[in-house]
């Protein structure tokens, strides 16, 4: 198959590409790899010492990482609308440059998201996103739509290298033991019968088509994830469509330049030619003059409005001592340099055009830089830290590092990947061109050198971490005098039970500290005689309580008074403490009744006399308490006149679902009386109204249904496509049998 | 009568406090917290009201102490939607609140989980200080965000972040207005003896390397029926913090009807217009007890500057 001329002839042109490696190349990838192992180091010290290591803090939470996300996310745009859109228009010119765009954006797709990795705190978790994945999240967008983006323009390059593959496994390269079984295989039989173009060709369209509204969805959707936060600078409702438009600049930027690189490495002179850079240089501006445009939108809108919060961020790009040279070159440089470039006839060259879209894509990074960083320098409440790396972000050695590791890993690839398969499409390239000078001057480039086993790079270089182990040492304070505590008694009557309750407290770094774990002795005065109550540890809020047994209650005291005592008999550090209370018991009830409309309590308050007997209290006044979470709210109060109260509920309260309240009355440190108390129970407060549960909302673990639709549907066009063109890859393997 | 120390009625406000928030209103969380926990017994009896209005009596180990589970923590206590109230006319900027907050987080120095501003409008306005917690949003921008739900909003109203889960992308950072939340850049410097127990997202401890952390409304003093320490520490009483459902608040001192506070004090929320629906209440700083310099006492030269310049006062 494929006999005839020109695609010999282009085979015989490439094929020592694929043979031969120059000793630059050697060089070239022996430098790379040494970058990429200085990344990796980086990437080492990263994991092992924390983000600490890296610029980011708490305010700037994202760095040169995500810059460097988003630049290779927008790179990739270069085969995917670039080649999708030049292809289904059946650009005739579009054959030389259509493969490096398609490595472009696989290539880009693998390193970009690898960048978002080295942001995450906690790469052992990652099988979190799918364990626990909630579609609401725009980092779930970005997982589901890049990793479904790079599987179809993975399937996209494949289906453009078919034919390339098929010329390969028929005349195999030399010093390719294991390359050519691979050639083999992945040709899967086509032997460009007419069944097998057709069903190559069908796929191709098909997946030209769903990759382009794929492209734009998923630099959509990483615009999301700034555009959905409510900050200055991001929160813009055109943040899609203008990162859309910046990603397919810098794309088509980076494809010129790789172009460029191309055409003088491989000596593609013949092949890529003026024409492809004017044309492509055309496109270029004119997105960079709707990038222009976008840009001039975005500042305008918010600078007219002039909101406060982006009023700072303004100021800052603005700001002569922050931002503004860079804003200048990202913004105006960036646009009006390549497209004076390239409209002014007398600049517009190979050579120019490459430099200006160099300038296109350096400009696009530092204005990924610009979307960043000032706005997360500047939240609605200002940076309150005197600490200078957490107000200002700059790049660590770290981030560098693993920036340009990326960047060498993009080249490496890029260039490994020429070396397997031909940069330009063998079949039907260069249609009109002569091939005579081109073979000769790729004749005379061919090197002895054969493709050597690289070194594997020693990397074994040990970290010694030094501890510095801070001597702390105790200092033992000799205690010279004795703290003098505070012992405090109260007497409590509640609901039948009669108990004091002792509180040990001492002063300590100037404040009243409660002291647990004292023991504390009680005892009851009775006719002059002390009888023991018992001895108690405190607790630790220096409390300790003792149950005055009924029996004693029952004897009547001194005239019905009874009187308390509780000691501290002191240790090392404190001295002795003592404390006493004298009381007469109280007998509370509590009642509710309802008059008319009217919902009362009632209460009922008797003293024990000397008699013994219980007789209507005089005069005393109770506070009406409800208890709440932490404390009692206090509700209202009455006096007692002969022995009883009465009290409106407070039916305002709330109670609990059944409205159920419990009311207490309280009588608080009486002189005759010390402390009382009474509750009781009723279901008169205000119903708890019951607990409105939104479900499926965006803070809710289920995502909104017409989210989860909206995925699916989304998503199974696209694998449905996919499917049906991994499909049609078997078929024409099985048609190749006959 | 005799032997009456001067302590006596602090005292017995204390008393009176601890001995009856026994007393919990509602019974649903009781009853949860009964079934089904290993908690240990402690002997100290207190009473609590199931649904149907009966008290009943439960040992208090039973109520809490054991931290919840990462599991348990996403459920909210039961009934309940914690808010506080921030009284601006009473802070002076002691910063006892960050203090108590720290000790109690075992965090250390330079992270805050409250945060302080001089705030000032304009020029023709009076500067006041403005303590800022997590505002624990009722529609979270932070919590919409989380891609693996390791920060949640419960149905107390509490935001809680689980560090077992968090993977560390810090997009809640980036989408908190305000700037609440906090990164462990680091392994966290803190001595795991003074904090043996295991982790909880009610409790926060201990951190984690690479994940996010923020003030917690404290749900694991709210089971236990205590104060936060930011509240407990605040020295003017700045902090009032309760159960909305409850229609009370507390500062530790006094204890307020929530809907009278707001209502009286016209109450407002911090940056309202962006529909965040914080859960933290500020009372206007009006009939201030301090002038705002007072709140530059003990602070650093560098940082009187910095807030100086942060309000624009020029003197």
């Amino acid at each position: 198959m494929y006999e005839d001329e020109k695609t010999q002839q282009n085979l015989y042109a490439f094929k020592p590409q694929l043979e031969k490696m120059s000793k630059w190349g050697i060089a070239l990838i022996v430098f790379l790899l040494l970058v990429i192992g200085f990344g990796m180091y980086a990437l080492y010290i990263q994991v092992a010492d924390g983000h600490i290591v890296t610029g980011m803090r708490d305010n700037v939470v994202w760095g040169l990482y995500i810059v460097n996300f988003i630049f290779f996310i927008g790179i990739s745009y270069a085969g995917a609308l670039i080649s999708g859109i030049l292809h289904l228009l059946r650009v005739p010119w579009r054959t030389p440059i259509i493969r490096m765009a398609e490595m472009i954006t696989v290539i880009s797709t693998m390193i970009g998201p690898a960048y978002i990795l080295l942001c995450i705190g906690r790469l052992d978790r990652l099988p979190n996103l799918v364990l626990f994945g909630r579609i609401q999240s725009p980092i779930i967008w970005d997982v589901i739509a890049i990793t479904t983006y790079l599987s179809g323009s993975i399937i996209f390059l494949y289906l453009a290298m078919i034919r390339d593959l098929a010329i390969l496994r028929d005349n195999p390269v030399k010093n390719a033991r294991w390359r050519n079984p691979i050639y083999r295989f992945l040709a899967v039989r086509y032997k460009d019968t007419t069944k097998q173009k057709e069903l190559l060709n069908v796929s191709t369209d098909l997946l030209s088509i769903v990759i382009i509204p794929l492209a734009i969805l998923v630099h959509s959707v990483l615009a999301w994830i700034f555009g959905m936060t409510l900050r200055p600078g991001w929160h813009s409702t055109i943040f899609a469509p203008y990162f859309v438009i910046a990603a397919v600049y810098s794309g088509t930027g980076v494809l010129i330049i790789v172009m460029w690189v191309f055409r003088k490495i491989y000596h593609l002179e013949s092949q890529i030619t003026k024409i492809h850079f004017n044309y492509l240089g055309i496109i270029m501006i004119v997105l960079g003059a709707m990038y222009g445009y976008f840009t001039f939108s975005e500042y305008l809108t918010s600078w007219y409005g002039s909101i406060k919060w982006d009023m700072e961020v303004l100021y800052r790009l603005f700001n002569p001592s922050e931002y503004w040279h860079l804003f200048v070159f990202a913004v105006f440089f960036g646009v009006l340099v390549p497209i004076i470039i390239v409209t002014v006839p007398r600049f517009r060259n190979i050579n120019s055009i490459a430099f200006a879209a160099c300038i296109a894509v350096l400009a696009l990074w530092v204005k990924r830089y610009l979307i960043i960083i000032p706005t997360l320098e500047t939240p609605m409440l200002p940076i309150h830290d005197l600490r200078p790396e957490y107000v200002h972000y700059s790049a660590t050695w770290v981030e560098w590092a693993l920036t340009f590791a990326g960047i060498a890993l993009f080249i490496l690839l890029f260039y490994l990947f020429s070396k397997f398969i031909p940069i330009i499409p063998v079949v039907r390239s260069g249609e009109e061109k002569d091939y005579s000078r081109l073979r000769k001057i790729v004749f005379e480039k061919q090197m002895k050198t054969v493709i050597k086993q690289h070194k594997k790079s020693d990397i074994a270089s040990t970290i010694v971490l030094i501890l510095l182990m801070l001597g702390t040492t105790p200092a033992i304070m000799a205690q010279d005098e004795k703290i003098e505590p505070v012992l405090n008694l109260a007497y409590f009557h509640a609901d039948s039970v009669h108990k004091i309750t002792a509180t040990l407290r001492a002063k300590i770094e100037g404040r009243y500290r409660p002291l647990p774990d004292m023991e504390i002795n009680s005892t009851v005065i009775q006719g002059g005689k002390k009888t023991t109550l018992g001895s108690a540890l405190t607790n630790e809020k220096g409390k300790v309580s003792f149950t005055i047994p009924e029996e004693i209650i029952t004897t009547g005291g001194d005239k019905g008074i009874y009187s308390f005592e509780a000691s501290f008999s002191g240790n090392d550090l404190y001295t002795a403490a003592s404390a006493g209370t004298a009381m007469k018991p109280l007998r509370m009830e509590m009642s509710f009744f309802q008059k008319e409309e009217e919902k009362m309590v009632n209460l009922k308050v008797d003293e024990l006399g000397a008699d013994n007997q219980w007789s209507p209290v005089e005069n005393l006044d109770v506070v009406f308490y409800v208890p709440r979470t932490f404390s009692l709210l206090k509700v209202g109060q009455a006096s007692i006149e002969n022995g009883s109260a009465s009290f409106e509920f407070p039916t305002s309260v709330p109670g609990n679902q059944l409205g159920y309240v419990t009311l207490v009355a309280k009588v608080e440190e009486h002189e005759q009386y010390g402390n009382a108390e009474v509750s009781g129970t009723i279901n008169w407060g205000k119903p708890l109204p019951p607990l409105k549960v939104v479900k499926r909302g965006l803070g809710d673990t289920d995502a909104p249904l017409w989210m989860v639709y909206t995925l699916i549907v989304l998503l199974s066009l696209v694998w449905f496509h996919y499917m049906y063109v991994i499909f049609t890859v078997f078929r024409i393997r099985h048609l190749g049998k006959s | 009568m005799k032997s009456r120390s001067s302590n006596r009625r602090n005292f017995l406000k204390l008393g009176i406090a601890a001995g009856a928030t026994a007393l919990v209103a509602s019974g649903g969380s009781v009853l949860s917290a009964i079934t089904g926990n290993e908690n240990k017994e402690t002997g100290e009896m207190i009473k609590v009201l199931t649904p149907d209005g009966k008290l009943v009596e439960v040992d208090k180990g039973h109520m809490c102490c054991q931290p919840a589970s990462n599991l348990e923590s996403r459920q909210g206590l039961p009934d309940k939607k914690m808010v506080m109230v921030i009284d601006l006319a009473k802070c002076r900027n002691a910063r006892k609140c960050l203090e108590g907050c720290q000790k109690m987080h075992h965090l250390p120095p330079h992270m805050e989980w409250i945060k302080f501003y001089l705030m000032r409008d304009s020029e023709e306005m009076a500067p006041y200080w403005f303590p800022k917690p997590c505002l624990h949003c009722n529609n979270p921008p932070c919590v919409k965000v989380c891609p693996v739900g390791a920060t949640f909003k419960r149905t107390d109203g509490i935001v809680l972040i689980d560090n077992d889960r968090c993977i560390g992308c810090k997009f809640c950072m980036a989408a908190c207005p305000y700037s609440s939340r906090v990164f462990n850049w680091e392994e966290p410097k803190t001595d795991k003896s003074l904090n043996p127990a295991a982790y909880s997202p009610e409790t926060s401890n201990p951190p984690k390397m690479g994940t996010v952390s923020k003030c917690d409304f404290c749900p694991d003093m709210v089971r236990k029926g205590e104060l936060p320490n930011c509240v407990a520490s605040c020295p003017n009483g700045v902090f009032y913090y309760g159960d909305k459902n409850e229609d009370a608040v507390t500062n530790g001192t006094d204890t307020v009807r929530f809907s009278e506070l707001i209502a009286t004090r016209a109450a407002y929320r911090f940056m309202e217009e962006l529909g965040t629906e914080p859960s933290v209440y500020y009372l206007p700083a009006v009939d201030r007890a301090f002038d705002y310099t007072v709140g530059f006492e003990g602070l650093s030269e560098e940082e009187i500057a910095l807030y100086k310049t942060e309000a624009e006062i020029t003197e």
